[in-house]
């Protein structure tokens, strides 16, 4: 008998040293997930750090609002501001009108079939294409094929292409949110489905129709390798940069970062890029915050809910 | 000699063999029945027997659902609405329709009312205005939100919110009004308000309601038919299904055999 | 017979109609040129990117698997773009991968609602960074920092692999966090009920449960690894030489594209190979999401 408490005395032994362990194999691991997430947020905190503290020197009125200069020191960015807001505008007035018609369509008309699934697979095969492939279509059939050289509007049209699939997304995610009972009650007063959407189904999904647009937006802002050899890397002299021909070259504000830093020979890069940098980084934060903030309030007012 | 009827009931929605299919499933088995003018029909029967079913095949709704198929005659005032040709927009404009939950567009309460009249072409800003009043007095509404009709539907209570898509009905002026289960989802006080409101909208409108409630029947209802399973087991005035049944079947969903 | 109403709500009836006619052609017309646009991009990328093979008789062999990037002398083999797109790559799915899996899992398992609600806007801040950011901090922190630590002058696999992983951590956290959200409470609560600590139920019942979506975030990383080119350009070094080490400048096939289409003629030898290039990436990055989605799809 006491031969058999002995034995278990040390099966408990073992056990307890075994539950030890494992607490603290598990107080290990948490404190590494933590130190992942936190050098996470560190990280995200020194980028924007350390643009902002590099880049504030270069900030004047000067500095945002004069041309930039090829090989002397003491350009600014002002046309490629007024370009990247150019492209932007012109972008979303050809996505939008297509990307919401398609994710309409694909959403509330569209029954399982040949047509609907190949422009199901067309957007989501739209939606794998790098931008710098992308790019390359552009300047095949802007700039070569249709011979208008770099433009503002070749390159407008390339991110349309670029953004049909997201804003698609966007459309139909949109869409979804309305409950079927709107649709119902719509149809049951006499409207017919188009009426319905018209009246009813789009109002209600302008919430997280406009956060979508408005962050696509942002992203369309960033963007640089489609544009590179379809809007180009130069800007059109004097009053010419700031006019609102589409035919003529736009380098926008983040190709300008990369063309500074890549190929440009002016001594002042540092400077440039820093201020540029910047320039782009609040930009692409206040839309992405707008979108949140005007989606939220758009959404509470017509479904209140938050 | 035979007496006769010193008025002659007026049959406004004549349903003749009528049949659901969603898909494969026979969901309404060759179901005949006469609706009559201004007068409250009440559909009752377990949960899943097709009532509701039923009610939707009246106003072309099952139209809205692909997959489904319906065969039969269902004959407004003599019309068939489902002959080839006729358009299921112009039957809504005749026979309404209140659903279980409220379902108010997230518009103001004005806009709401006059959704319909303005699909319809209606535009004049007094016109509309008008339309508004009168329906929402008719839903008893009125007094409740006469001074904030530009304020959110979603704003109003369950029970306001369903007045509200009665009223929204109203507007339209249709000659049916289906309800299924206007009042379930709402609380004592406010579905003894919708029952009221039906006590006065029978005088005007002919009222087909589906109901999961027997006393609710029995308060409200000039007719009652008892479906299960897909077939209407019996049909007869309220009084008669509930204290005199034919079918045994009716009996024991009288008597409470199953819910 | 008809349905008796007034003519004017016959009237409306038809203009409604008639509109919706009308709308339902205009809705087709748009998803037609979605349609357009995928099939035109591929056709006129595959025109253009074998030239290479049809018009100046390269072959796809060379192409693929020489090391030697040559094109005026007719000898664009393209071994070592792929090598760097391949190597960058797998550097940012072995570094982020784990990590952006490990803050997955925090989100998921561990971590207040608190914290997700502060984590998750900063996760899209980063997101929405634009690349050339990413390749300018590269450029500008990263790169200098390798050159001190190591000597080096601090361009190559290291710098990019790095801003790389950076980038494509946002997208593996997000698709891991759904991946194990996804994973019912029951599996978690059974193996709680059987003494098992948190991390033994997270790395024994949940990982390998949501196993199948952690793959596809990883794939879907790579996929955006793959195609990223102006934050990886800026930092690369852009030297058109296989990489013998970490701190070897070398190219990637986006990088190269960007690096040499600007000098590179209409119709000449260099702008076939790059448009090859194009192809290839299009095609990868193409066929890995459409497999991806297929087999999601098959799953579900």
């Amino acid at each position: 008998m006491a031969q058999a408490a002995v034995t278990s005395e040390a099966a408990l032994e073992r056990r307890r040293r075994g539950a030890a362990g494992r607490r603290l194999g598990d107080q290990v691991a948490t404190g590494l997930l933590w130190a992942a997430a936190i050098s996470v947020l560190v990280l995200l905190a020194l980028f924007v750090g350390y643009i902002f503290f590099l880049g504030i020197g270069s900030i004047s009125w000067q500095f945002l609002t004069s041309p930039p200069s090829e090989v002397t020191a003491g350009g600014g960015i002002g046309p490629e501001i007024y370009n990247s807001f150019y492209i932007l505008i012109m972008t979303l007035v050809f996505t939008v009108p297509v990307a919401l018609a398609a994710g309409i369509y694909l959403q509330e008309y569209a029954k399982p079939g040949l047509f609907q699934t190949v422009v199901q697979f067309s957007a989501e095969s739209l939606a794998t294409v790098p931008s710098i492939v992308m790019g390359l279509f552009g300047l095949l059939i802007f700039v070569y094929l249709f011979g208008w050289r770099f433009s503002a509007i070749g390159g407008a049209l390339t991110l349309t292409i670029l953004n049909l699939p997201a804003l698609m997304r966007v459309t139909q995610e949109a869409l979804a949110t309305v409950p079927d009972s709107l649709r119902e009650a719509s149809m049951s007063l006499g409207a017919t489905r188009w009426t319905t959407i018209l009246r009813v189904v789009l109002p209600s999904a302008i919430g997280p129709l406009t956060t979508g647009v408005v962050l696509i937006a942002g992203r369309i802002f960033g963007e640089t390798a489609a544009l590179i050899y379809t809007a180009g890397v130069s800007v059109a002299a004097g009053r010419a940069a700031y006019d609102l021909n589409p035919f003529r070259p736009a380098e926008t504000l983040a190709v300008h970062v990369w063309y500074t830093h890549a190929e440009s020979v002016v001594p002042d890069v540092a400077r440039i890029g820093n201020g540029s940098a910047l320039v782009l980084l609040v930009m692409v934060l206040l839309f992405n915050v707008t979108a949140r903030v005007v989606g939220r309030f758009l959404t509470y007012r017509f479904t209140r809910k938050s | 000699m035979m007496v006769e009827a010193l008025v002659e009931p007026s049959i406004k929605v004549d349903v003749a063999d009528l049949n659901v299919y969603y898909g494969s499933f026979h969901a309404i088995k060759n179901v005949s029945l006469k609706v009559e003018d201004r007068r409250v029909t009440a559909l009752i029967g377990p949960s899943g027997c097709g009532k509701s079913t039923f009610l939707r095949a009246l106003n072309r709704m099952h139209d809205l659902t692909p997959g489904t198929r319906v065969t039969g005659s269902v004959r407004l005032d003599g019309s068939d609405i489902y002959e080839p040709g006729v358009d299921p927009v112009v039957v809504r404009y005749r026979i309404g329709m209140v659903f279980q939950r409220p379902n108010p567009f997230p518009k103001s309460i004005f806009e709401n009312v006059v959704y319909g009249p303005r699909i319809h072409g209606e535009s004049g800003r007094d016109e509309l205005l008008a339309i508004a009043e009168k329906s929402l007095r008719r839903a008893a509404l009125w007094d409740e939100v006469k001074d904030r009709l530009h304020r959110s539907a979603l704003d109003l209570s369950g029970g306001q919110q369903q007045r509200l898509c009665i009223a929204r009905v109203l507007a339209v002026e249709p000659e049916v009004i289906l309800m299924d289960e206007p009042a379930s989802a709402l609380d004592p006080i406010a579905t003894s308000k919708i029952e009221d409101l039906i006590g006065v909208l029978k005088k005007d409108y002919t009222v087909v309601i589906v109901t999961h409630s027997m006393q609710q029947a029995a308060r409200i209802s000039d007719y009652t038919a008892f479906f299960l399973l897909g077939d209407m087991i019996e049909v007869g005035t309220t009084s008669d299904i509930f204290t005199r049944p034919k079918d045994t079947k009716t009996e024991d969903y009288i008597t409470g055999r199953y819910g | 017979m008809a349905i008796a109403v007034p003519p004017r709500i016959k009237a409306v009836a038809s203009r409604a109609h008639r509109s919706e006619f009308v709308a339902t052609l205009l809705l087709r017309a748009a998803c037609a040129l979605v349609v357009l646009s995928i099939a035109a991009l591929i056709a006129y990328l595959a025109s253009e990117g074998t030239k290479l093979f049809t018009h100046d008789h390269v072959s796809p062999f060379e192409f693929l698997f020489s090391p030697v990037f040559n094109p005026e002398a007719n000898h664009p083999g393209s071994l070592v773009f792929i090598v760097g797109s391949l190597a960058i790559t797998a550097f940012a799915v072995f570094v982020g991968g784990p990590f952006g899996i490990a803050v997955g899992v925090l989100l998921s398992e561990l971590a207040p609602r608190r914290f997700v609600d502060v984590m998750k806007p900063a996760v899209e801040v980063l997101v929405g960074i634009p690349s050339v950011i990413y390749g300018w901090i590269g450029l500008t922190l990263l790169v200098p920092l390798i050159r001190t630590v190591t000597g080096s002058n601090g361009f190559g696999l290291l710098a990019a692999g790095i801003v790389l992983s950076v980038m494509i951590l946002p997208t593996i956290i997000t698709l891991s966090e759904d991946a194990l959200r996804a994973v019912p409470d029951s599996l978690r609560e059974g193996s709680a009920a059987m003494g098992a600590t948190r991390w033994q139920t997270i790395s024994r019942v949940l990982l390998p449960a949501a196993s199948s979506g952690l793959t596809v975030a990883v794939i879907l990383g790579v996929a955006r690894a793959i195609g990223e080119t102006m934050a990886v350009q800026l930092v690369i070094g852009n030297a058109a030489v296989l990489p013998t080490g970490l701190l070897s400048a070398t190219a990637a096939l986006p990088t190269e594209i960007v690096q040499d289409m600007s000098g590179a003629q209409q119709g000449s030898l260099l702008e076939h190979a790059l448009f090859s290039m194009a192809l290839l990436l299009l095609l990868i990055a193409m066929g890995l999401i459409l497999a991806v989605r297929l087999a999601v799809r098959r799953r579900a």
